[in-house]
């Protein structure tokens, strides 16, 4: 008897431990955020109570599941007044109901393109902290001090490196993410826009004449042994760390492990093909505010007026470099080569598309890209294939 | 004794069941309010009528399974039946209170600069004043136009002024507060400096149940979870509605799901039944020695072979990826050092399947040790003591004694086993993600999908973003499956059946 | 069953040993390598790396933005409370299957174990909003409290757990309480001194399966708990690979090394119960 009294008294102990829960308070705000934004808002909100006495309460969460949980969690009225967040998940905060427009006092210190990602349907929903867009980080000791100019140069070195067990180029296999680019260097796009830009998921240009000639170069790149085949991210970055990779296409979060593993490198945009860049997706990440917040003038006031300065947005920089979407901080940024490069390759950059509809799109094309990858398909029937079973699972969805 | 203790636990329960039902009343939840009063009613029946005193000890955990099992079940059959997904995740007050509180800033407008006073009562007051200087004095809903030495502003100059500070930390209060400029303007708080004119954009019928457009006059009807307009276009966010059985319409009426179905069913089939199988075998095997007294070290191997169910399976799945992986993956170049060739693990769908069995081999065979382990308790070494009399080798022992016992516990367990492999999308996920793909299929579907990871790319993969309606209608009709599944089996193997006990 | 071996016969299943754990131990030796490894990668190129550090280990411990000493003590003081509370339970339903005849028995055991196998895919939503609307009446057991968490984790007391207790009591001989009866013991009392003790191996099996379900268990618990102070060791190991290309290995592999710790303890712990009781002849019938 005597365990099963020392159990209950466990039991009644842990029952009681009864600590305020987090939730949207008003006069108080809470904010959503990844690991790191997380210590740089903290700081931000220490400031904020010493002007204003009002309390901002940082709640740190992975960056995915910021999204997935507001839809759990804000319409309860237990969420966030602000949110860290990416400019693809627009679309669906907005249809959903989740997130609000947001006031920018003076747009004009802003990126126009960091902006306009965070636009839908005319208004700015968010405001951006950094752009960013995949190019090619390349070793300088087998692609020279100036990378490559064209496909046609790097196909001109494969051959050369071939022959020693390297490859001229390494990209993880299959993303379509970072595969985009084949798709766009001949006119090939993801949805069509109409005359007043808007997407219409009904009109899928990835298999377009230029998109399947952009295909097929990447499959030709494979088969001349030009660039490694069926590498994951971690197979690539260790292909390019060890030194057995001229070129790497990825984004600015490789550069850390590149120059941890002390390769003398460089960031460029996408080589050209037939004398035409390749563009890759341009993405934005920024600040939104919930549609459930009861606190959206202060929000608003603690965006425009704490985190849209000078200082909080080269803290941001600092903590996880990224192309700064605030333009005043612009010039520090600019003196480190390797943000001009991702810079001149996001103004390249075609905006990933917001559309719910995107996420119709992404496996099916995965699926094309492996089939080409595993030799199991051409290119050509592959991503035709890919796009009509596109297009059906929009369709039967109620466009 | 015992019947003090039974009185003051059924009178603290009663007093609980009592609060919780009060509160449920204030809250109108009125059928968890008739589901409160049937609970109650059985746990006193339970406790009162000396023929139902079984149940008692089914009591707690049979409230738990239901409170937290049984409850998403009925949710998910719910949600089945509603259009809930990307677009129809609010409920329609939520949408409505929405519309209502939106307004569009008038274009070209004047920017008022304010002060902000509060009287006496704490009611604030605002002075207003626009580019050209004019002023108006703001205050419970009414403007007034100020002329020059307007007693008003001696008024205000008597009431406490409100520092920056003080506006910021009335924000909210501020900002409900809405002034009728003219017909159709409100004057309303756009930032910590300015007030502009807004037009409100909807106004809700509540009567007739519509949403109308105040510039335009069009006016919206709710209809299948969204506001219609009368050309056919909808407002967004949509609401939740209930759609009837459209879901379940769909999933089968789809071409999709007719595609590829039967050769994902045989793989889910054999996936299942391997999976249970090797982690059985092996696990059986592996408790076999380690159960054996006389075998040396057996507490460190035991210690040792429960490791890699100590270990996350979301991280396990990703070292064995790497470890899979065709260039650089270690087994590969075991491989290529000893039979001078290589495995293409997951791009090959046989060897993708078998990579998968492997994985699920290595995550599961500590669980199956385990439970085997404390099995074999039960079989007392008496038997084991007759059947050596008797002359019986190791494998008759194993195969009349050890095994027939075992089965007793283990049996509906192996049962459980196959059907939630049937349903383990995690591991598939984890390691595959269905892939590799089939050449040509009329649905993005994979060698290595499994009836559900398949299933799910319906609704996770919509054109519409997520479907949860449509998740929710294929679990259903899963769940019928695996449920019939399970039943056929234990029908079969007869572990409903009652067991000898005392064998 | 079992005998002493003959030196070969020993070597011949030291053998079988080392095979299953070079098949065991070898992907845990690539998590290990990986907590020791600075260059933040899960595909070493080798097993040894090439400058290994205690870097990783060193952040796990001092990191302020991630308190992971706190949370391992939160998933410990989560499972164990959790596992009593199951074992408990669940023993109190196989005791009622395995010796009373009642109606609805085999319905019950049935339903239990069916209900388990639903695929849980909304799980999240509803019991989010379930324990948001107890949290309202009882706010010690509402979202963001580690009594709310457990309080879901009970949910699976039945199913599984009670049929392997069930099959356990079913070989347990009945003449022991029978004769405890014709003494006057109520069945409680030969539930709780009788059938209790001399089920141990299988209250030790539910107890660690139990424990290491709950503190592996990170989906429930993210949605639940929102700060990083009762975050679970599986929550917050997720806030390093939350990134897709910029997830953080190294450390990522350390915690989840010493993470695994406590369950290895606890196994080393229950080992005497796991394998003791009925072996030689504690119940002589």
């Amino acid at each position: 008897m005597k365990r099963v009294t020392t159990m209950l008294v466990v039991l009644v102990l842990a029952l009681s431990i009864s600590l305020p829960v987090m939730a949207s308070v008003p006069g108080e705000l809470l904010i959503w955020s990844d690991g790191e934004r997380a210590p740089i808002l903290n700081e931000v909100a220490k400031q904020f109570v010493i002007e204003y006495g009002v309390t901002v309460r940082i709640q740190e969460l992975p960056f995915g599941d910021i999204r997935d949980n507001l839809a759990i969690v804000a319409p309860t009225g237990e969420g966030p007044d602000l949110i860290v967040g990416a400019h693809d998940w627009l679309g669906q905060l907005v249809t959903d109901g989740l997130i609000d427009p947001i006031d920018v006092d003076d747009e004009s210190l802003f990126l126009e393109s960091g902006l306009e990602a965070f636009t839908w349907g005319g208004q700015r929903y968010g405001i951006p902290y950094a752009i960013e867009a995949i190019g090619l980080i390349y070793n300088k000791d087998l692609a020279g001090e100036d990378g490559f100019q064209s496909f046609e140069e790097m196909i001109e070195l494969g051959t050369k490196l071939r022959d020693e067990g390297k490859y001229a180029l390494v990209m993880p296999q299959p993303d379509p993410y970072h595969t985009f680019p084949f798709f766009s260097i001949l006119g090939g796009y993801v949805f069509g826009m109409d005359a007043d830009g808007v997407l219409d998921p009904l009109d899928v240009g990835l298999a377009n004449d230029g998109a399947v000639e952009g295909f097929e170069l990447f499959e030709y790149l494979m088969d001349e042994r030009i660039m490694a085949r069926a590498t994951p991210y971690d197979t690539m970055m260790s292909l390019f760390q060890n030194g057995n990779a001229a070129g790497m296409i990825t984004g600015p979060w490789a550069f850390n492990d590149v120059r941890s593993a002390g390769i003398d490198y460089g960031f460029q945009q996408i080589p050209s093909y037939k004398g035409q860049y390749g563009r890759p997706f341009l993405g934005a990440q920024g600040f939104m505010m919930s549609a459930f917040s009861e606190n959206k003038m202060l929000a608003n006031l603690f965006l425009n007026e704490f985190v849209a300065t000078k200082d909080t947005m080269l803290a941001i920089y600092e903590g996880d470099p990224r192309p700064t979407a605030f333009l005043p901080a612009a010039d520090i940024i600019n003196e480190d080569p390797d943000m001009r490069g991702v810079m001149e390759s996001a103004a390249e950059g075609i905006p990933m598309p917001a559309i719910p509809a995107m996420n119709a799109v992404w496996t099916a094309w995965s699926d094309a890209l492996e089939l080409v990858i595993n030799q199991q398909s051409a290119p050509r029937p592959a991503i035709e294939n890919a796009v009509q079973l596109i297009i059906q699972t929009i369709e039967d969805s109620g466009y | 004794m015992g019947k003090i203790i039974k009185g003051a636990f059924l009178g603290i329960v009663n007093v609980v069941f009592i609060w919780i039902a009060l509160y449920l009343l204030g809250a109108e939840a009125y059928l968890v309010f008739v589901l409160l009063l049937l609970g109650a009613l059985l746990t006193n029946v339970i406790f009162l009528l000396p023929r139902a005193y079984p149940y008692r000890y089914l009591l707690p955990a049979a409230f738990f399974m239901v409170l937290l099992v049984v409850y998403p079940i009925v949710y998910t059959v719910y949600i089945s039946i509603t259009n809930y997904g990307t677009g129809n995740i609010l409920n329609k007050e939520q949408v409505v209170a929405q519309f209502e509180s939106k307004y569009t800033l008038e274009p070209n407008s004047d920017s008022f600069a304010f002060q902000t006073y509060r009287d006496p009562q704490g009611d604030l007051w605002f002075l207003f004043t626009d580019s050209l200087g004019g002023q108006l004095v703001g205050h419970d809903g009414e403007l007034t136009h100020l002329r020059e030495d307007d007693p008003l502003l001696r008024q205000l100059a008597g009431y406490t002024e409100l520092s920056r500070v003080d506006l910021v930390r009335a924000t909210n209060e501020l900002s409900s507060q809405s002034f009728a400029y003219d017909d159709t303007h409100e004057l309303r708080m756009r930032n910590i400096n300015a007030f502009n004119l807004y037009l409100q954009q909807y106004s809700y019928d509540r009567e007739r149940d519509v949403l109308l457009e105040v510039q335009t006059g069009i006016v919206y009807t709710p209809e299948d979870g969204y506001f219609r307009a009368p050309d056919g276009t909808h407002l967004t966010p949509g609401f939740r509605a209930v759609v009837g059985f459209g879901n379940f319409r769909r999933l089968f009426g789809n071409p999709q799901i007719t595609g590829p179905f039967v050769s994902v069913f045989i793989w889910t089939i054999q996936w299942a039944l391997l999976s249970v199988g090797t982690t059985f075998v092996v696990g059986l095997f592996l408790a076999i020695l380690l159960n054996d007294p006389y075998l040396r070290l057996r507490k460190v191997y035991r210690s040792l072979l429960i490791l890699p169910y100590a270990i996350p399976a979301f991280i396990s799945a990703l070292i064995w990826r790497g470890l899979f992986n065709t260039d650089l993956g270690i087994i590969n170049q075991i491989l290529q050092a000893t039979i001078g060739s290589s495995v293409p693990w997951l791009q090959d769908p046989f060897w993708a399947k078998v990579a998968l069995i492997i994985l699920n081999l290595w995550l599961g065979f500590p669980y199956m040790m385990i439970i085997c382990l404390g099995a074999l308790q039960s079989i007392s070494a008496e038997m084991y003591e007759a059947a050596v009399v008797d002359g019986a080798t190791a494998w008759q022992q194993f195969r009349h004694i050890t095994l027939p016992l075992l089965m007793v516990s283990v049996a509906p367990l192996l049962i459980s086993s196959f059907s939630f492999n049937f349903n383990n999308f995690s591991v598939i996920y984890l390691l595959t993600r269905g892939r590799p793909p089939i050449v040509g299929a009329q649905t993005p579907a994979g060698h290595t999908d499994i009836l559900i990871s398949y299933t799910y790319r319906l609704a996770f993969e919509s054109g519409r973003g997520i479907d949860y309606g449509l998740a929710s209608a294929v679990t259903l009709v899963i769940f019928l499956i695996t449920g019939a599944i399970t039943f056929f089996n234990f029908r079969f193997t007869g572990a409903l059946e009652d067991v000898n006990k005392n064998v | 069953m079992y005998r002493r071996h003959t030196f070969f016969r020993g070597l011949w299943r030291h053998a079988i040993m080392l095979v299953f754990l070079v098949f065991a131990l070898f992907p845990i030796l690539w998590v290990i390598s990986a907590s020791f490894n600075p260059a933040n990668t899960l595909v070493g190129q080798s097993l040894i790396p090439r400058n290994a550090s205690l870097a990783n280990y060193i952040e796990v411990f001092t990191s302020e933005q991630y308190p992971i000493a706190l949370w391992i003590k939160n998933s410990v003081v989560i499972g164990l409370i959790t596992s009593t509370l199951v074992v408990v339970m669940t023993s109190l339903a196989a005791y009622a299957f395995s010796r009373f005849r009642f109606k609805g028995r085999r319905e019950g055991l049935f339903a239990s174990l069916l209900v388990q196998v639903f695929p849980q895919m909304l799980a999240a939503v509803s019991i989010y909003l379930l324990i948001l609307s107890i949290g309202k009446l009882i706010p010690s057991l509402g979202i963001n409290t580690h009594a709310g968490l457990i309080m879901i984790y009970l949910g699976g007391a039945m199913g599984v757990n009670a049929w392997l207790m069930k099959g356990y009591f079913d070989t347990i001989p009945t003449s022991l309480e029978e004769s405890a009866m014709i003494d006057g013991a109520s069945p409680f009392q030969a539930y709780y001194m009788i059938i209790l003790p001399l089920a141990r191996p299988i209250l030790a099996v539910i107890f660690l399966l139990q424990f290491i379900g709950t503190y592996s268990e990170f989906i429930l618990a993210s949605v639940l708990i929102s700060s990083s102070d009762k975050y679970t060791l599986a929550v917050g190991l997720q806030l390093f690979i939350q990134d897709q290309y910029a997830s953080r290995w190294g450390v990522f592999a350390a915690a989840s090394v010493l993470g695994a710790l406590p369950i290895v303890l606890l196994f080393m712990f229950l080992q005497k119960y796991l394998v003791s009781g009925l072996t030689s002849g504690a119940v002589k019938g």
